[in-house]
């Protein structure tokens, strides 16, 4: 390992990624660095000058960024756009089969059945997509995490525990479950009303369920990591289990925690489209990508632009989640060869 | 009846349920063509091309023998003609079973004899119908015998079995003598004199309505040594497993009379084969097809594009809007639109919540914009705006207002009006003009289109006067028999609901929705709870009303009454639209909602 590597370690090695296409397991190569600038740059200036060299994952970054002033702002756009708002229902803007009209300049997007303005619903669905693909890969990063960390630390019958826990989660089928609440609680609710369809029940889905693999991940690293000589170290000199987990490992496992949640946060946007398109998602009136997806579905020969742009923002948010966890992945991962895009 | 487009589980109905599920909308075409189109037709721009109304449909097929192929995206319900309450279940039993009347295919309001050897003979002052029924009608093997007034007589008393539950019995024969307590066995109000003669005995004047309801499937020949031993199984397996046709056609069966497997494979396909008993004589029916292939299953964009581009093709359920919209611009002699088919409205709870204030359910009727849920149900081809409850086609629907309905003023405007709505929310105590009440209305509608759009629609009308909502969008028949049909679950608003009538009388439009007594704690119709003192009384005394004029008006005034007290938020009057391919001279049963009948359709 070259001087530049030991640099970037905070307090014992960076530890490898799981094998993950061929970028963990690749060669160790030499870092984009010449041994002169070593010294003057923190991890996270390396970590940046890694990034920014992958164009691919700074435009999706910048993407990504434009998809949360869009979902902040949708409000303020919508007005300058001067497009009627996600829930305004116009019955002249369809045609006298009710058919919806296609793009104009009253409609860039055109309108759905109810008359209601693509461009705003999509806009509008960024919010939902985002909040699921944010907060709910977040609880689940948070509790994978613990998880992990402690069945990885302790082993034992903590880590049998937790694993076989990790094993149940895994195996649960999130889609059925999502139809059985809408199926059993939709109109007044489960648990006093504590469940029903929505937004807080698929973020609650995401984190009670998604967090598995997140969970084995750091299991595996903790298994290495808690080997190792800073862990004995800081272990001689005292310090608790809390510190040694959450002071001396923890840190370690940033990078592997980034670069999985990035990749998390698509395929919990996926799950929020797929639940809402099978109606058990958020609730109507309020815009969604995966429920506009399922109401242009019957109607796609006849109005192609209200599958059309709502699938492309999907599969531009999927893929720049996508792409972004690529490149921090790469960024962050020592071992990595920087490729050129 | 309950429309075919609302798929109620009538298997989940009890007996002891008045009238249960959605609207079927039979009949239809009861006035002159060229009225009933322009009525259902109001206010569009889209005007109907020469040869797509039924109303005038030529009933001369084109060609005996071939095979005609169905698509159907739904299954059928019950194909037992007790149990059956649903208008594509009645395009096969009106294929394979012949009740003592019938309409024909181009008629709503005019019953011919089909068992019955002539029409019936009512005596006693209304209290007893007499029906001499036909010779040299047989049965389908395995049973193979002559149809005799035994047959009647035990297919109406096994609508009161339990196993058989007829969604209907009570509401039509529950004035024979004797059905009070009926459970099955020999209703002592029916009388077989001779083998050709059946005789029945009220407890009121209401043969009338007796006469009318000897058109629904009930009245078929079941013979009971065949269906007894079916009988007694729960539910029975008559119609479900086994069954005998009277008619021209049978489900394809085994030598002991067994279709299920054979001519029937649930949510797969059904198959319609002639009957080799089957006697024209003593039949209206002509009967050109040799065989009916019926597809169950399928997204309805592509169903359409097969019919549109087949032959010897039919889809049966309505075609998808888009599909509608390429047939009417591309393939017009493919395409008819049969008016009449029903109503769908938005219920307002009468019997709990905000909207048992009166002002409040005016003022939802005055916002709600019909033209808007006209559209989003395909146009004015397929809908138009609900203004009252007797709809076009049947009798009392001039009487009442026609087309404009009772002026009040909250009916004056299809498209809404918010500044009569603000009047009626003043009127209810809210002086903003906004509900201030603080109760989250529970609405509860269907899955699919048109239905969540519809249901979007009233949802948004509401929250516009103010009201918070909580909108459920669940399966049909969960929407049905878990919510809007339980009165206890106490649901605010059903934005799907709607009625269609059994046969022609106006009163199988007006009496199950609206009779208080007929509220039921499950599979419940009267989906507003509508309990009204006058107007059950008015229900009352309508029932006994004879000759139908005086019926009419009778029923016309209890729908003004209605009106006047705003029961529910109503949304439009429908029309079928139905396509057929190239090959195929269809023609559709105007008393069944539309939907073809295959006695009649020929191939070109």
């Amino acid at each position: 390992m070259t001087t530049g590597a030991a640099d970037i370690l905070v307090r014992g090695p960076l530890q490898p990624e799981p094998a993950r296409g061929g970028a963990g397991s690749g060669p160790v190569g030499p870092l984009d660095v010449d041994a002169g600038d070593i010294a003057a740059r923190s991890p996270l200036q390396l970590f940046w000058r890694r990034f920014r060299s992958d164009r691919v994952a700074v435009v999706s970054l910048g993407f990504i960024a434009l998809l949360v002033v869009v979902a902040l702002a949708a409000p303020l756009i919508v007005q300058i756009a001067g497009v009627p708002g996600p829930n305004v229902q116009n019955p002249n803007a369809t045609d006298a089969f009710g058919s919806p009209l296609g793009p104009s300049a009253a409609h860039p997007f055109g309108v759905d059945q109810l008359g209601r303005d693509v461009f705003a619903r999509v806009l509008y669905g960024t919010r939902v997509s985002l909040e699921v693909g944010i907060i709910g890969t977040a609880l689940a990063t948070l509790i994978g995490a613990v998880f992990g960390l402690l069945s990885g630390f302790y082993g034992g019958w903590v880590d049998t525990l937790l694993s076989r826990a990790t094993d149940v989660a895994l195996c649960f089928p999130i889609l059925l479950l999502g139809l059985g609440i809408s199926a059993a609680c939709q109109v007044r609710g489960c648990a006093a009303g504590a469940i029903q369809p929505g937004v807080s029940t698929i973020i609650a889905i995401i984190a009670l369920f998604n967090w598995t693999y997140i969970a084995r991940i750091v299991r595996g690293q903790v298994l290495s990591l808690r080997e190792q000589e800073f862990v004995a170290a800081a272990r001689s000199l005292g310090a608790s289990n809390a510190r040694i987990v959450f002071g001396e490992i923890l840190p370690n496992l940033t990078a592997p925690l980034i670069v999985y949640a990035s990749l998390l946060i698509p395929l919990n946007i996926l799950l929020e489209a797929a639940l809402s398109y099978l109606g058990v998602g958020v609730h109507a009136p309020t815009a969604s990508w995966g429920q506009m997806l399922a109401q242009a579905t019957p109607i796609f020969n006849t109005a192609w632009w209200y599958m059309t742009f709502p699938g492309i923002a999907l599969l531009l948010t999927v893929l720049a989640f996508n792409l972004l966890g690529d490149g921090l992945q790469d960024a962050l991962n020592p071992r990595t060869v920087p490729q050129p895009h | 009846m309950f429309n075919h487009h609302h798929r109620w589980r009538g298997a989940a109905l009890s007996a002891a349920a008045v009238l249960i599920a959605g609207l079927l909308a039979a009949a239809l075409g009861a006035c002159g063509s060229s009225e009933n189109t322009s009525s259902a037709a109001a206010g569009t721009s889209v005007p109907l091309k020469a040869g797509e109304s039924p109303l005038g449909q030529q009933l001369a097929g084109k060609k005996r023998g071939g095979t005609l192929t169905v698509y159907d995206h739904g299954d059928f319900e019950h194909l037992d003609p007790g149990e059956a309450y649903f208008a594509e279940d009645y395009t096969v039993l009106s294929a394979t079973q012949r009740p003592l009347y019938s309409y024909p295919p181009n008629s709503a309001t005019k019953l011919e004899p089909d068992v019955a050897a002539g029409p019936p003979v009512i005596s006693a002052g209304g209290t007893t119908v007499t029906v001499h029924i036909k010779p040299h009608i047989y049965f389908s093997p395995p049973v193979n015998r002559e149809v005799n007034s035994g047959d009647i007589a035990y297919a109406i008393e096994r609508g009161a079995n339990p196993n058989v539950a007829c969604p209907y019995f009570t509401p039509y024969f529950g004035d024979l003598v004797g059905a009070e307590k009926a459970a099955g066995g020999p209703i002592s109000g029916i009388e077989m004199p001779d083998k050709y003669t059946i005789v029945f005995h009220l407890t009121k004047p209401t043969a009338a309505l007796l006469s009318g309801a000897l058109s629904l499937p009930l009245s078929a020949p079941v013979p009971p040594e065949f269906a007894k031993p079916l009988d007694a199984h729960h539910p029975t397996t008559y119609g479900s497993e086994y069954v005998v046709a009277s008619g021209p056609y049978m489900l394809k069966s085994n030598s002991k009379g067994k279709f299920l497997g054979i001519g029937y494979q649930p949510g797969k396909s059904a198959t319609l084969v002639r009957n080799p008993n089957w006697n024209p004589h003593t039949d209206f029916r002509p009967a050109y097809l040799d065989r009916i292939d019926i597809n169950i299953g399928g997204a309805p964009t592509v169903i359409g594009q097969q019919v549109l581009k087949g032959e010897d093709v039919v889809q049966n359920d309505n075609p998808a809007q888009s599909i509608v919209k390429e047939a009417y611009e591309h393939f017009p002699q493919q395409i008819t639109f049969t008016p009449g088919s029903g109503t769908y409205y938005a219920s307002l709870n009468n019997a709990h919540g905000p909207f048992t204030n009166i002002n409040l359910r005016k003022a939802v009727w005055a916002a709600l914009n019909r033209g808007a849920i006209v559209k989003v149900r395909g146009g004015p081809l397929v809908a138009a705006p609900m203004t009252h409850f007797l709809y076009p086609s049947v009798a009392g629907y001039e009487e009442a207002g026609g087309p404009a309905g009772p002026k009040v003023d909250y009916n004056e405007h299809p498209e809404g009006d918010m500044a009569v709505a603000q009047k009626y929310m003043k009127l209810a105590g809210y002086p903003s003009g906004k509900y201030t009440g603080g109760k989250t209305l529970q609405v509860v509608g269907a899955t699919g289109e048109p239905e969540e759009g519809a249901a979007q629609i009233v949802n948004q009308t509401l929250q516009n006067l103010g009201f918070k909502t909580h909108l459920s969008i669940l399966d049909k028949s969960v929407m049905y028999g878990k919510y809007c049909g339980v009165p206890a679950q106490e649901i605010d608003v059903c934005p799907n609901v709607g009625w269609g009538r059994d046969f022609a009388d106006p009163q199988t439009v007006l009496y199950a929705p609206f009779y208080g007594p007929a509220i039921s704690p499950s599979g419940n119709a009267n989906w507003s709870q509508v309990n009204n003192p006058q107007i059950n009384a008015a229900m009352e005394k309508a029932t006994l009303v004879v000759g139908e004029p005086a019926r009419a008006q009778a029923w016309a005034k209890i729908d003004e009454e209605l009106v006047h007290q705003a029961v529910v938020a109503p949304e439009v009057y429908a029309s079928l639209a139905n396509i057929e391919g190239r090959g195929v001279a269809g023609v559709d049963e105007l008393w069944n909602d539309g939907n073809w009948d295959y006695d009649f359709t020929s191939l070109k």
